[in-house]
């Protein structure tokens, strides 16, 4: 194909900020279609803010964001959503078909009940994430692993070609994560762009194709082996650099 | 007649107890729905706000009728009076908590005690043109509801009814998830504001039957109550207005027989109501969330038992676990022992228990613990005689990879302090996940 392939997300000069305080600042980003592409940094250096910003729910002090070419705010509904543990009321009185389901909410005109199609596409999404058998349950009686995988499913159900997860992987333990990175792989290779904010460096290098090091302003975007650099992680991290030692010592080797 | 027959036909024959009986069923469905979205997004606060605002309403509209067309207490223009209130107070909430460091729930305690003293004011400055009671707007009056309020309140219900059913999904997506609602492009922001008018259209409907101050527990009350027996909103909404129109049915009887006071009779009611289900709701009540309790069994006597039958290699008698498994009281061991069953464990014979493979595996697991935290405390220096009985102690901490830490600042050693073998270390993969885990599943 000669035509270039309109990138998946564009961020130009993002800038937001909560009162005085700027949450993130100056951020200007490509990601490529087809890319599994991490988001790292110390607490509270914007992470959460950037994906909230490319879902068009921060709305930017400065810059824009493109959703394939488009503005933010006219794409709505092109990118899916997997909130944070902590974000989420779990005693709320919905069943882990009913969140399924909601991925399909922007399908349905408002006058229309769910169709049995949309049931059906629901049900297929838990399929996917193998959460089948807890359809009937209230999301707070699952376990973390479950409930991350209930959020996976909906994202799924919207259909959109974007995804971003905001801390999929906090707090589940080694098995699920292999599982939950199990479903993100096998969304790109159908073709879908994820995003996802994470928190573990020593993972990191290998999970994703891509990585965004925030910490208010972008240091670095690039593939693991050159944003997993000594002195760019010094750099960002400051004090809390031992912890990192082994990871840097098997990065050096390759 | 009989004495029953008459107690309950003789009120439904007069007119003044079909009109409450009309008017207040039309406000508690409505209520009851509305205010299912109310507790959900704790807004239960602004609720009793959006009451009490409205006498500043209801003295505005009396009075622009009154110097403007002369018209005494016109209840339409006292009704659009107080939802202007009400949405004028809501909007001085949402300007306090949005420009300045003050948050909201402060904010709303600010402007709706602000407005309802200048409804107070205005009532008492101009009360030889105003004819407002304000015991009665404090209290209401359900049995003398006049027919006007009578038909505001059967359309409010209608409106509001018909509003939350159409638009039920985008409520329940917007009050579950604001951000992804707002990805998909759905206006967070006006159904914020329409399920607040709403409220406010219930509330002003509802205040002359109870009253001020009772409002905000008819919006709430039969909600939480429903919370305590769904798990699906529809269903909630459902059980919600049913708990509101039983209490308006159950306070007016409840009125009439001791004749007392109606508003405070309904409201009475719901709330007996609520404090049964509080009790006995099958999942999240009281008694329930009790007999749970009294059915878990500590993990530390199940692991007790568990080394100490594997420690006996063989058939373990009930009178030697008695002796060796420390329990808060006896009665704790046969129900560790009945659950170990269920489990698959241990297992049965007339001689006495024996470890099944899962248990043996779960049992060498603890032993591994005890004995790794053994040579701990004998490395840092224990006294001889303290280091078993310590040890059979902390052998239950053995979460988040704490025996592996030990194992591994211990230089992995082969033997315990004893002598004796240490357990190698067996992945949980099959056999029996961490208790930890297993309880997680079952409670909510």
């Amino acid at each position: 194909m000669d035509i270039k392939r309109v990138p998946a997300i564009e961020v130009r000069h993002l800038t937001v900020s909560y009162g005085a305080h700027p949450a993130l600042l100056d951020v200007s980003v490509t990601i490529e279609q087809d890319q599994l592409v991490g988001v790292i940094g110390p607490n509270g250096s914007g992470k959460s803010t950037f994906i909230k910003a490319i879902l068009g729910f921060e709305k930017p002090d400065v810059g824009e964001i493109l959703i394939g070419g488009e503005d933010v705010q006219k794409a709505k509904g092109r990118v899916a959503y997997v909130p944070q543990r902590g974000a989420v009321d779990w005693d709320f009185p919905i069943t882990v078909r009913e969140v399924a389901l909601m991925g399909r909410y922007q399908r349905i005109p408002w006058y229309r009940s769910p169709s049995p199609a949309d049931r059906e596409a629901a049900m297929e999404a838990l399929a996917m994430v193998r959460m089948t058998d807890f359809a009937g349950r209230q999301i707070g009686q699952l376990s973390g692993g479950q409930q991350q995988r209930v959020f996976l499913a909906r994202a799924l159900a919207q259909g959109s070609d974007i995804l971003l997860l905001d801390e999929p992987f906090a707090g589940v333990d080694a098995a699920t994560e292999r599982a939950i990175l199990d479903v993100l792989e096998r969304a790109k290779a159908a073709g879908k762009t994820l995003v996802v904010v994470h928190h573990d460096l020593t993972t990191a290098a290998e999970y994703f194709d891509n990585l965004i090091l925030l910490k208010q302003r972008l240091y670095a975007y690039g593939p693991p082996s050159l944003v997993l650099h000594e002195e760019l992680l010094s750099q960002v991290y400051e004090g809390r650099l031992r912890v990192f030692a082994d990871l840097m010592a098997k990065e050096s080797k390759r | 007649m009989s004495f029953l027959a008459q107690a309950f036909w003789a009120p439904l024959t007069e007119t003044y107890f079909q009109k409450a009986l009309i008017g207040g069923c039309a406000v508690a469905l409505v209520s009851g729905v509305v205010g299912c979205l109310v507790v959900l997004r704790r807004m239960a606060f602004l609720g009793d706000a959006l009451s009490h605002a409205m006498i500043a309403g209801v003295a505005g509209g009396y009075l622009a009728m009154k110097l403007l067309f002369g018209i005494e207490a016109h209840a339409p223009s006292m009704l659009l009076g107080s939802l202007l209130a009400a949405v004028i107070t809501v909007a001085l909430i949402g300007l306090v908590s949005r420009v300045s460091r003050i948050k909201e729930d402060t904010a709303i305690g600010i402007m709706y005690t602000g407005v309802f003293a200048l409804g107070v004011v205005v009532v008492s400055i101009f009360r030889q043109y105003i004819h407002i009671d304000l015991m009665h707007f404090i209290m209401g009056d359900i049995l003398g509801v006049a027919d006007s309020d009578l038909w505001a309140s059967v359309l409010v219900s209608a409106t509001v009814l018909s509003i939350l059913v159409l638009f039920f999904r985008h409520f329940q997506l917007a009050s579950f998830d604001p951000i992804m609602a707002a990805s998909t492009g759905l206006p967070v922001l006006l159904l914020d504001y329409a399920l607040t008018t709403c409220v406010s259209l219930v509330v002003v409907s509802a205040v002359s039957m109870v009253g001020v101050i009772l409002v905000v527990g008819l919006l709430i009350t039969p909600a939480a109550t429903a919370y305590l027996l769904s798990d699906r909103l529809d269903r909630m909404m459902w059980l919600s207005a049913l708990f509101g129109v039983t209490s308006v049915i159950g306070g007016l009887y409840l009125c009439v027989w001791l004749d007392s006071a109606g508003g405070g009779a309904v409201m009475l009611f719901c709330t007996l109501q609520f404090l049964v289900v509080l009790v006995l709701a099958p999942r999240y009540g009281l008694l329930a969330r009790w007999l749970r309790m009294r059915r878990l069994v500590p993990q530390q006597v199940i692991e007790d038992v568990l080394i100490t039958v594997l420690r006996r290699q063989g058939d373990t008698p009930l009178p030697v676990l008695h002796e060796f498994v420390q329990a808060a009281h006896p009665g704790l061991i046969p129900k560790a022992l009945r659950q170990m069953e269920q489990e698959g464990m241990i297992s049965v014979s007339p001689e006495g228990y024996r470890l099944t493979e899962a248990g043996g595996k779960e049992a060498r697991q603890v032993l591994r613990a005890h004995r790794l935290w053994e040579s701990y405390l004998a490395s840092i220096g224990t006294p001889q005689e303290a280091v078993h009985p310590t040890a059979h102690r902390l052998e239950h901490i053995r979460g988040e990879g704490t025996v592996e830490y030990l194992d591994q600042k211990l230089g992995k050693p082969e033997l315990d302090p004893h002598g004796k073998k240490i357990p190698p270390r067996q992945n949980n993969n099959h056999g029996f996940p961490p208790r930890n885990d297993r309880n997680r599943n079952h409670e909510p």
